[in-house]
Formats: C-alpha cells, structure tokens, sequence
C-alpha cells in the first residue's frame, strides 16, 4: 500500500442543501477531504462525484465554485490571507472566483486568443507582466498548446480546448478546480488527454484539487483517491426521497486503490459496489 | 457470374457534386460545388432580364422597357444623382452613429435589473405608429434635417435595441458562469462576455436592420424636399408618373444598399477573426 499522511483540511462542506421554492435539490451535504502528502511525491487530490441524472451533482457543484450561494450550511475552504493561528490556516466560505469551474462543454472567451484567454485569468496575480508571460509560456509548452497560443477557441481542436480551459482554470484560481463531467462525450484520444491534465495538475503542486463528476464508474475508481455517490436517500417506509444527498463515501487511498497505474480486481470489485449503490439511489 | 458492386455517386447526396449533373439542381439538400452555384444565379439573372425585355416589348406593359430606365438613369446623373446618393448616405451615417450609441446603451444595460424594464419597454414601443411619434418630433424640432435624423433614429433604435435583447438573451449562462469562475465581477461579466464578446453581432444587427432603415429613407426624406437625397428624386419622378426613372432609381437605391451590407459584413469578417455568425 502506498503511504500517505493526511494533513490540513482542504475542503469542508457543512449541511448544505440547496432549494428553489417548494423544491429541494440537495440536502444534508456534510463532507471533508484534507491535503494528502506523500513522502517523497508531489501529490494532490482527485474527488469524484458519482450519481445518477438529477440528484444533484451540478448543484453542488455551483455551490461548491460559489457560483451559487446554498440555501443553508456552507462550504469552506483555507483562507490564504489570514495568518495561520495554532500553524492552522483560518478557514473561509467559498466565493465567485476561488474554485475554478471547467463546465462540460470547456466554455471559453469567443473573442479571446489561447494566449490573452490566459494573461487575464492571471490578471489578478502579484507576478510581473515577464513573469506570467514567462509562466504562461512554460504551461503551453508541458500541456502542448504552444503553437496554438494565437488561436481563438474556434480554432482549437477539441482537446486544445479542454487543456486550455482547465489551464484558464488553474492560473486563475490557484489550486482548486471543478469539472463537470469532463469525460462526457469524448473520444477516446480527448479521455487520454482530459487524464493527463489530471496528473499533470496533480503532480505540479500538494494543494492541487481536482472534483469532478462523470458517469464512467470505471473510470471514477481509477482516477479518484476519494469517491462520494450522491442520491436519493431512502425515507423511513423505504421510499426514494426527492433530494440528492451523499449516500457513501469511498476512500481509496485507505481502501489502497489510489494511485495505481492500472485498474485490477479490486478495482472492479469497487465499481461494481459503486454501481449497485447508484441503481439503488 | 456474380453481380458487381458498384459505388453509386447518387447515394451521397449530402456531398459536393462534382460532375454537371442537373437532376441534382432539383433534389431537396443538395450541397453544389460552386462553379453549379454561380451558374445557378447566372441562370437566374438571365431568365429575370429576359422576361423583362420580353415582357415589356408589346404594347401593354406594367414596367417600363430596360431602354427607358438607362435613360432615366442617365437623366437622373445629369441632375446629380451621386450629390443625391451622397446626401441620403449622409443621413443614413449620421442616423446610424446616433441610433448605435443609444441603442448600445440600453441593450447594454439591461441585464442591470434597474434598467431592463426601460430596455424592454423600448423594445414593445416598435409596434407604435409612426405617424403619432412624427408629430410630436415636429414641435420639438424646429429645421426639417433635424426631423429627418430624429424619425431614422427613433424607428431604428427601436428595432436595433429588439435585436441586440435577443443577442444578449441568447448568450449561453455557461459564457457568464465561465466569466464569474474567472473572478470577474459583475460589471467585468458584462464588459467581456456582452459588451467585447459580442461586438461583432452589434455589426451583424446593424447590417440586418439597415436594410430597414435603407427602406425607410423614401419616406423620411420627403419630409424635407430642400435637402435632396435618393426619396425626394423618387418622390419627383413619381409625381410626373415617369416610370423609366423610378426603376432606375429603385436599382440604385437597391445597388447602394447591397454595398452597404457588403461593406458591414466584410468589416465584421476582417475585424473579427472568431467571428462565424
């Protein structure tokens, strides 16, 4: 089993739920996921969110980007600009802007070149102008956009364009980013590339965090270190609820799943819970 | 001695067509190469003018014969027609800049909740008569060119400001969400996703509805006769029932508007690399 130690927390949602009206979307969402160090490794995190059509995983995940403020609870997050107090950085409620957000359709600027797309997500930054240039260019040569610095995102192929609206993502928000079903109908070339934008925002920095939600179990299980199932809850007479929620949590880095280059027994073991668990929510 | 397969052309109907193949002209969802296009047109063009010339060749006839319209158009250049074709573009021009600016202004503003009531409310106001809004212009104006400009304005703005709500409404809220998850603030959203990320559609509503207002001209200029300009020539050539020169002049006015919307669209395609409208 590979070692870890799990340091501060990353992201905590606390009772959250979400209603419009009469109607509640999620309810009683409470989760934590903390900083995974690995001796010897850059490593960030990968959570998945797995459910069905419906239970509310993209409301989550507006309400996890502060795209949406919840109805009750909060989402929390580190605050980088408050001094740590006990060596613990203070926590803060997730605003517009400190999650990235890569939608399923990769939305881009129209009218924004590769290169400008990425000088204003870092627009904000402290660097110096040579300095973000000097950044920019060195993400477009590791992620294989250099040549497409000038292009306007139609004129990107389909894997230019997830590869610069994740980077967007990163260079703006530092280092938590959510996708929206990434995965969704790609081809098998743009799959392998959304997977190697994984590793690589996961091995450039500890604090790195990828959330995402697909509907490929197989491919949840292989990438995540941790797994949530969001779903109808059943009620006390053993009827299906109306609302999403989290039904199980599965973390692979305990379970030894995490960080395996292939996808064995136990991995298929894991799906096949995992499936159960969706067709039962 | 088996049946050969053979590719049959004919079963890809949704592929250019490379040879001359006329039945393909007549089958709904053909895609033609161009060279099938632009005989097409020629076909056209040619049938429209022979019917003219035949049509108006015996002795009844309800246009007047291509030789009359050449020479009304060379009587209508004798009496200045380029001074008169410069003096409606110039009103055009001048009603267009002011009908942009404020049309830009309250399409602009209108994902503000303040002040989209005022965005719509001008909007529903295109179904108003123009006749009413005419003559309250003319108590407030007191020179006739500025009446001429004031009516185009306000008949354009109308429309252009219909337009521009539908632009802004179709913007998809992942283009805003996109923004928002860049740490835009609300104004930013609106100054990069509406403002900059759709400024080649205020070009594509202004080339659709100038087509409108090109129309209009006739019946605008005519409020000042003084000013000269392609309505007022129509207008005379009308009045003396001179039929030669109301075609001529319908052509140019019809010519000088295709050179308008050519001029607009090129400029949108050259300014704006990603734009594909």
């Amino acid at each position: 089993m590979n070692q870890y130690e799990q340091k501060d927390t990353i992201l905590h949602a606390e009772n959250v739920s979400v209603s419009y009206g009469e109607k509640t979307i999620i309810k009683d969402i409470n989760f934590l996921e903390q900083d995974t160090v690995r001796p010897g490794k850059v490593q960030g995190q990968v959570i998945a969110f797995l459910g069905r059509s419906g239970r509310g995983k993209s409301t989550l995940f507006r309400v996890i980007t502060g795209l949406n403020k919840p109805t009750t609870g909060s989402v929390l997050i580190p605050d980088p600009t408050k001094k740590p107090i006990n060596g613990k950085i203070p926590a803060k409620d997730v605003a517009e802007g400190d999650v990235g957000f890569v939608d399923q359709k990769y939305t881009l600027f129209r009218h924004k070149t590769v290169y400008q797309a990425l000088i204003y997500a870092m627009r904000n930054s402290p660097l110096s102008k040579t300095e973000k240039h000097d950044k920019i260019m060195r993400y477009l040569a590791e992620w294989g956009l250099e040549k497409s610095k000038d292009q306007y995102p139609n004129e990107l192929s389909g894997g230019q364009r997830q590869r610069t609206a994740i980077l967007e993502q990163l260079l703006s928000s530092g280092h938590y980013i959510v996708m929206d079903e990434p995965f969704s109908g790609l081809d098998i070339g743009n799959i392998l590339n959304v997977k190697t934008a994984f590793k690589l925002i996961n091995e450039s920095h500890d604090l790195n965090t990828i959330i995402f939600s697909t509907h490929d179990i197989e491919l949840a299980v292989e990438l995540a270190d941790s797994l949530y199932v969001i779903g109808y809850p059943r009620n006390a007479e053993g009827k299906l609820e109306t609302y999403g929620t989290i039904l199980h949590h599965y973390d692979l880095k305990a379970m030894g799943l995490a960080w395996h280059d292939g996808f064995g027994a136990q991995h298929r073991e894991l799906a096949e819970e995992v499936k159960k668990a969706l067709l039962a929510s | 001695m088996g049946c050969k397969l053979t590719h049959n052309p004919q079963t890809h109907n949704l592929q250019p067509t490379t040879a001359m193949n006329f039945r393909s002209w007549f089958r709904p969802f053909e895609i033609l190469k161009k060279e099938h296009n632009i005989a097409l047109i020629v076909i056209w063009v040619v049938m429209v003018v022979g019917y003219w010339f035949v049509a108006t060749s015996g002795e009844k006839k309800l246009f007047p014969p291509p030789e009359k319209v050449i020479e009304g158009l060379q009587a209508l250049y004798g009496e200045g027609l380029v001074v008169h074709i410069a003096s409606s573009l110039g009103l055009c021009l001048k009603a267009t800049l002011i009908s942009v600016v404020v049309s830009l202004f309250f399409a602009y503003l209108s994902p503000v909740p303040f002040m989209r009531p005022v965005a719509i409310g001008l909007s529903r106001m295109r179904y108003l008569p123009l006749t009413g809004i005419t003559f309250y212009l003319a108590m407030m104006m007191h020179d006739a060119r500025s009446m001429q400009v004031g009516v185009l304005v306000i008949f354009m703005s109308l429309y252009f400001i219909t337009s521009l709500l539908g632009v802004i409404k179709d913007i998809p809220q992942e283009e805003i969400d996109h923004a928002r998850s860049l740490k835009c603030s609300r104004w930013e959203v609106l100054w990069e996703v509406i403002v900059k990320g759709r400024i080649d559609y205020v070009i594509e509503v202004l080339r659709q509805n100038l087509a409108i207002t090109w129309m209009m001209l006739v019946t605008v200029e005519s409020i000042l006769v003084a000013a000269g300009g392609l309505g007022v020539l129509i207008k005379n050539s009308d009045k003396f029932m001179n039929h030669g020169r109301i075609v001529a002049l319908q052509l140019v006015i019809l010519l000088v508007g295709l050179g308008i919307d050519w001029i607009l669209n090129t400029t949108r395609k050259s300014l704006f690399r990603y734009s594909k409208i």
